[in-house]
């Protein structure tokens, strides 16, 4: 290891003297780890859902709704508002000159714009 | 600053007594602990693990909080990526959790045992699983005797409380790392019943800058590094007072949306500026150039030289044969043709006369090619002359083709005569006309030139559509022009019968002229448009040489300018405007759809809480005189006037309504909780492993400590 990484004290000892439990034991080395945990949603899905009273605070129940006006709508690019959607990208637009632009854009930034607002195409 | 140089180890560890709890606000962005009862945590990171290889051994080493970048270049990061054991607020990735605490109580100077208790914050309604496998890690890995966990918000609140920020009654708006909150407090407690969150928050920010600015800037996509966008929005981003007008200042008032656009230079280097070639170096080209094409020249003469050799050789031969075949009789005839490979001695004639043109040409004379057409007219068609009786049935059929052939070339050729004729006709009444009266013939050329070239054009229009744009780009949604439309009508309507009744279709033969109408070229058109465009430059040609200033615009017009040049980058190309973005980006916490996130935004948020809390109009009012604003999203400049207008939406007209940002919106946090540990109430409030054994995970469930400052 070079000596400037052991002076910086970056990296983290694979033993520490104050665990009962050392990390090398509980993930011994060969065995296959494979993946250990799950996503939250999957998580809170097994746990939450089913054993806990609806009328307890939970972390699902004090989720915000969605908000009781209607979404302004802006544009992807320049972030004016945007009165006009482009039906073939699907991309919002505040003017004329935007729209010579999207429609020369190619598909790939087409859907990363469109995932900025989460409305890309996802293929499953 | 802080993110590059690394924590220092505590080496006062041992000096605590047993009892003295260890705080940790474990938040999603950064970590912190300390001991309880003192004012700042003893370390803090960013609460992030990254697992690199190591260059030279190639051992995978782990990494905890941010690093030095120039230290970086010893491990291998392609394979991974920084990892935090957080989504949106909770902690899901033990593994991660566990790396995190070994560094945080190395840092914190635990040499032999963490025999501490400890009181570690998290999220509102944190998932039991969550709390459950947090306190199996602390209990069984690192062997703490007893573990409590208090909500950050909270203690956040609690904490300016005691500061005299705000009243017993009141409510926390929390902007962390990963969400946003909203918890109302009654009695100094907090109900969490009526709390909400939204999950949108400081990352969601970052985020949103670095896609923006990547696709704003895709050459410099490079650049845009979490971190950066992180450092940019700390220190450029801020809240707009009303979004919309924003907007308009930055559509329509330049000079305004100047001044609050901030640049950011990336390093530029100019490129070499290229030398014009010197004199030697042309000098060298040119003679490089001169030697090649002598080269080729000589290379075609002898190519020419050896064609006229071979060519003359087999003339020779072939008068040889001839010569020979004069010479013999019938039986000698057939034997040499024989042999020479020849079938009659027509074939060795027209042989060598095909051999003595090729030879001529190859000599470069001129090979009068006007006589020998004239003179080969009686070859070409030789049956034409001879009389019917004294052909066979097959020649005659020959000689009727040959008659038509040469019907026709006559007819095209006195067509051309008579064409060139007219013109020259033409020609000399125009010269006449022009010698007449010179400026009505000038005249006339104008208004002729103008209605031509408006006729040329139309069809141009006609042709590429008036709606489609410079780009060229023609998709799915263009429209047709007009006579593609007109084609498509045709095709539709003859798909369909017209008359219920029988078919007439082809009764007439006008109806078959409708194919004609339908096929793609309509050449006809295309030739009346090559007539029209020869016509336009003709008598463009003839203004130009009255009148040396005219410009034809057909010719102008026809050498677009290459939209694909290549031009240098300048400084300017390396430099990052950063406008609209400043507010755009913080604008998610009040407007959480622009990022597709399909919740209330911050300001929102306080009236649902209200009405989630089940209590009189009269304590939503007290409630609402004692608002903190807490978290580290807070800090955008801007933040409490907006939320200040946003809330008043939503409150009755004049309702009393009083904001206050909190001491400090990170730190205090910890600070709380440091304090809350440090109380006499903290022992009861703790659980230990004996507990959680005995009652299993509802412990969890019931875990709710009394938040007593």
């Amino acid at each position: 290891m070079e000596s400037e990484v052991v002076r910086a004290e970056m990296l983290l000892a694979p033993t520490m003297a104050f665990k009962k439990v050392q990390t090398a034991d509980k993930y011994p080395k060969g065995q296959s780890r494979g993946r250990q945990w799950k996503h939250l949603r999957h998580l809170l899905q097994a746990a939450d859902a089913t054993s806990l009273p609806p009328d307890r605070p939970n972390y699902l129940n004090i989720q915000s709704p969605p908000s009781i006006y209607p979404p302004k709508r802006y544009c992807d690019v320049t972030g004016f508002e945007a009165p006009y959607m482009d039906p073939r990208t699907k991309l919002r637009y505040a003017d004329p000159e935007v729209f010579r632009q999207i429609r020369m854009l190619p598909e790939e930034y087409v859907q990363r714009y469109l995932a900025v607002r989460n409305a890309a195409v996802v293929l499953r | 600053m802080s993110s590059l140089c690394r924590a220092r180890r505590e080496t006062d560890f041992a000096r605590f007594p047993d009892s003295a709890p260890i705080v940790i606000d474990n938040g999603a962005s950064t970590f912190r602990i300390g001991w309880a009862g003192e004012a700042e945590p003893r370390v803090s990171f960013r609460n992030i693990v990254q697992r690199p290889r190591h260059r030279s051994s190639g051992e995978t080493v782990t990494v905890v909080g941010d690093t030095d970048p120039a230290l970086m270049k010893y491990f291998d990061c392609t394979r991974t990526s920084i990892r935090s054991a957080f989504d949106d607020d909770v902690v899901y990735q033990f593994e991660y959790m566990e790396y995190i605490l070994d560094y945080a109580f190395d840092r914190l100077g635990a040499t032999s045992e963490v025999g501490h208790p400890i009181l570690m914050t998290e999220c509102e309604c944190n998932p039991s699983f969550s709390r459950a496998r947090m306190s199996e890690l602390l209990f069984e890995t690192y062997g703490v005797p007893s573990v409590a966990f208090g909500i950050d918000d909270v203690f956040s609140y609690k904490y300016n409380q005691k500061l005299g920020n705000c009243g017993e009654d009141g409510l926390a708006i929390s902007c962390e790392f990963g969400t946003c909150h909203v918890v109302p407090f009654l009695k100094g407690q907090p109900v969490l019943g009526a709390c909400c969150r939204t999950n949108v928050g400081g990352s969601h920010i970052t985020d949103f800058l670095r896609q923006l600015l990547s696709l704003k800037y895709p050459y410099h996509v490079a650049n845009f590094t979490w971190e950066k966008a992180e450092e940019l929005k700390k220190e450029h981003c801020y809240i707009a007072a009303d979004y919309m007008s924003e907007l308009q200042i930055f559509k329509n008032n330049k000079e305004e949306a100047e001044e609050k656009t901030r640049y950011w230079q990336l390093p530029w280097v100019p490129p070499p500026r290229d030398e014009p070639p010197s004199e030697e170096e042309l000098a060298r080209k040119a003679a490089y150039k001169e030697k090649a094409g002598q080269r080729l020249r000589d290379m075609a003469a002898a190519k020419r030289s050896q064609k006229i050799a071979d060519l003359e050789e087999k003339l020779s031969g072939l008068e040889d044969l001839m010569d020979h075949l004069d010479g013999a009789d019938e039986s000698q005839t057939t034997s040499i043709l024989g042999r020479s490979g020849y079938l009659s001695q027509q074939e060795i004639k027209s042989d060598i006369l095909k051999a003595t043109q090729s030879l001529r040409k190859a000599k470069g004379e001129s090979n009068g090619n006007e006589e020998n057409a004239d003179a080969s007219g009686a070859d070409k068609y030789p049956l034409v002359s001879v009389p019917d009786d004294m052909l066979t049935p097959e020649q005659l059929k020959e000689k009727k083709k040959q008659i038509l052939l040469k019907t026709t070339t006559e007819g095209k050729l006195r067509a051309k005569q008579r064409r060139a004729e007219e013109a020259a006709l033409r020609e000399k009444q125009e010269e006449e006309r022009r010698t007449e009266n010179p400026e009505l013939y000038f005249d006339e050329l104008r208004a002729r030139y103008l209605e031509l070239s408006e006729k040329v054009d139309q069809r141009k229009r006609q042709k590429v559509n008036g709606n489609n744009n410079s780009s060229g780009a023609v998709g799915r949604g263009e429209r047709l022009n007009a006579a593609q439309k007109e084609r498509m009508r045709l095709l539709t309507t003859a798909a369909f019968d017209r008359g219920k009744g029988e078919d007439t279709f082809g009764m007439r033969d006008e109806d078959w002229l409708v194919y004609k109408k339908m096929s793609k070229e309509n050449e006809e058109d295309d030739d009346g448009k090559d007539d029209d465009e020869s016509e336009l430059a003709r008598i463009a040609s003839k203004i130009q040489e009255v009148d040396p200033t005219f410009v034809n615009k057909h010719d102008a017009v026809e050498p677009a300018p290459d939209p694909h040049k290549v031009r240098p980058l300048t400084a300017d190309d390396f430099k990052i405007a950063i406008g609209i973005e400043r507010f755009r980006c913080p604008e998610v916490l009040f407007q959480p759809g622009m990022i597709g996130v399909d919740q209330a935004g911050i300001d929102e948020m306080v009236s649902i809480s209200l009405r989630r809390l089940l209590e009189d109009e009269s304590v939503k009012e007290r409630l609402c005189q004692s608002i903190l604003v807490t978290g580290g999203s807070s800090l955008f400049p801007g933040m409490i006037p907006r939320l200040e207008s946003g809330i008043r939406q939503f409150r009755p007209y004049l309702a009393p309504l009083k904001l206050v940002r909190a001491a400090d919106p990170i730190l205090d946090a910890w600070r709380g909780a440091a304090a809350f540990a440090a109380s006499s109430n903290f022992g009861k409030q703790t659980f230990t492993l004996a507990d959680y054994r005995e009652h299993g995970e509802s412990l969890f469930h019931r875990h709710n400590i009394v938040y007593t400052l």
